[in-house]
C-alpha cells in the first residue's frame, strides 16, 4: 500500500467529491483561472498538529475552497456563485468541516473580473 | 542545568492495549486529595485520609470506522462497566504511568459546524502506579 498524502487523500479527495457540472474544479491554485471555478487553497494556519503523543502523526487541515464565477453583471454573478456555493456544501464529503462563507468579492485576473467567495473547509489528516 | 521541556506530544497512552494517541487531543491524570482538618487547641491539625484519582481525556469521535475507539469503549461500559480497564499513560520516556479505570459512556453527538468530539472522565480504581527510570 502506498504511502497516505495530503495531495492525493485530503486535497484530492476534496476535488473528486466537489466536481460538479456547475464549475471546474482544481486542487491547488491554476495559472489561469476560466470562470466558474473552485479552487482548494491553503488556509492559515494550514496544518494545526492537535492530538498527543508521537506514534502517528496526524493534523488538522484548514483549507479555504475558493468558489469564483464571472463577473458580467452584479445580480447573475452573485446568484450564480449562491447556487455554486450551496452545490458545494451539498457536495461536502464526510469527515470535512464546512465552516462560513466569506463575503464575495471581485477580482480581476487578466482582462476580466470575476466574482469569489471562500468557504472555510478543515478535517484531519494520519499519515499512514 | 538545562531547560527541559516536555510537550503533549510526548505522551502515550493505551487504553486496555490500545494506542489512543491519534484521537486524544488532550489526556490529565488528576489527584483529588480528601484531606481532613481539625481545629485543636493547639490550633488547626490536618489529616490526609483519602485520595481519587481520575483520568480525564478530550478526544475526536471516530464512530463508524474500523476499530472504533469510541465503539469500543461504548462496548466496554455497557458490557462490563464494573471491569477496570488498564491504562498505560507516558508522560515522557522514563516517567511511565499506570492504573485501571472504570469505562465510560462516550457522548454521542456534536456541534455544527464543528468536529464531532467529545470528553472523558474516568475513575481510577486505586492508586496509579509509577515506574521512574
Amino acid at each position: 500500500m502506498p504511502a497516505s498524502s495530503i495531495a492525493t487523500d485530503v486535497r484530492g479527495v476534496l476535488a473528486t467529491a466537489l466536481a460538479t457540472s456547475l464549475a471546474s474544479v482544481y486542487t491547488s491554485v491554476p495559472e489561469t483561472v476560466i470562470p466558474p471555478a473552485v479552487v482548494i487553497v491553503p488556509d492559515s494556519p494550514y496544518l494545526e498538529t492537535t492530538t498527543i503523543g508521537k506514534s502517528v502523526t496526524r493534523v488538522k487541515i484548514n483549507m479555504t475552497v475558493s468558489a469564483a464565477v464571472a463577473y458580467n453583471n452584479n445580480a447573475g454573478a452573485l446568484n450564480q456563485l449562491e447556487v455554486l456555493i450551496i452545490a458545494l456544501i451539498g457536495l461536502m464529503p464526510t469527515g470535512y468541516v464546512v465552516g462560513d462563507v466569506s463575503q464575495p468579492t471581485i477580482i480581476s485576473v487578466g482582462a476580466s473580473n470575476i466574482l469569489s467567495a471562500d468557504l472555510s473547509v478543515s478535517t484531519y489528516y494520519t499519515q499512514t | 542545568m538545562p531547560t527541559t521541556i516536555v510537550t503533549g506530544r510526548d505522551l502515550v497512552l493505551t487504553i486496555a492495549t490500545v494506542n489512543y494517541d491519534a484521537q486524544t487531543t488532550a489526556v490529565t491524570l488528576v489527584n483529588a486529595p480528601v484531606i481532613t482538618t481539625y481545629q485543636t487547641l493547639d490550633g488547626k491539625a490536618y489529616k490526609h485520609i483519602d485520595d481519587q484519582w481520575t483520568l480525564n481525556m478530550e478526544l475526536l469521535a471516530d464512530w463508524g470506522v474500523a476499530s472504533s475507539l469510541f465503539e469500543a469503549m461504548w462496548t466496554a461500559a455497557d458490557t462490563a462497566p464494573n471491569t477496570a480497564l488498564a491504562v498505560s499513560l507516558t508522560a515522557v520516556t522514563g516517567a511511565v504511568f499506570t492504573c485501571n479505570v472504570f469505562p465510560v459512556f462516550p457522548t454521542v453527538g456534536g456541534t455544527a459546524p464543528e468536529a464531532q468530539t467529545d470528553t472523558w472522565t474516568m475513575l481510577v480504581n486505586g492508586t496509579p502506579a509509577e515506574t521512574f527510570s
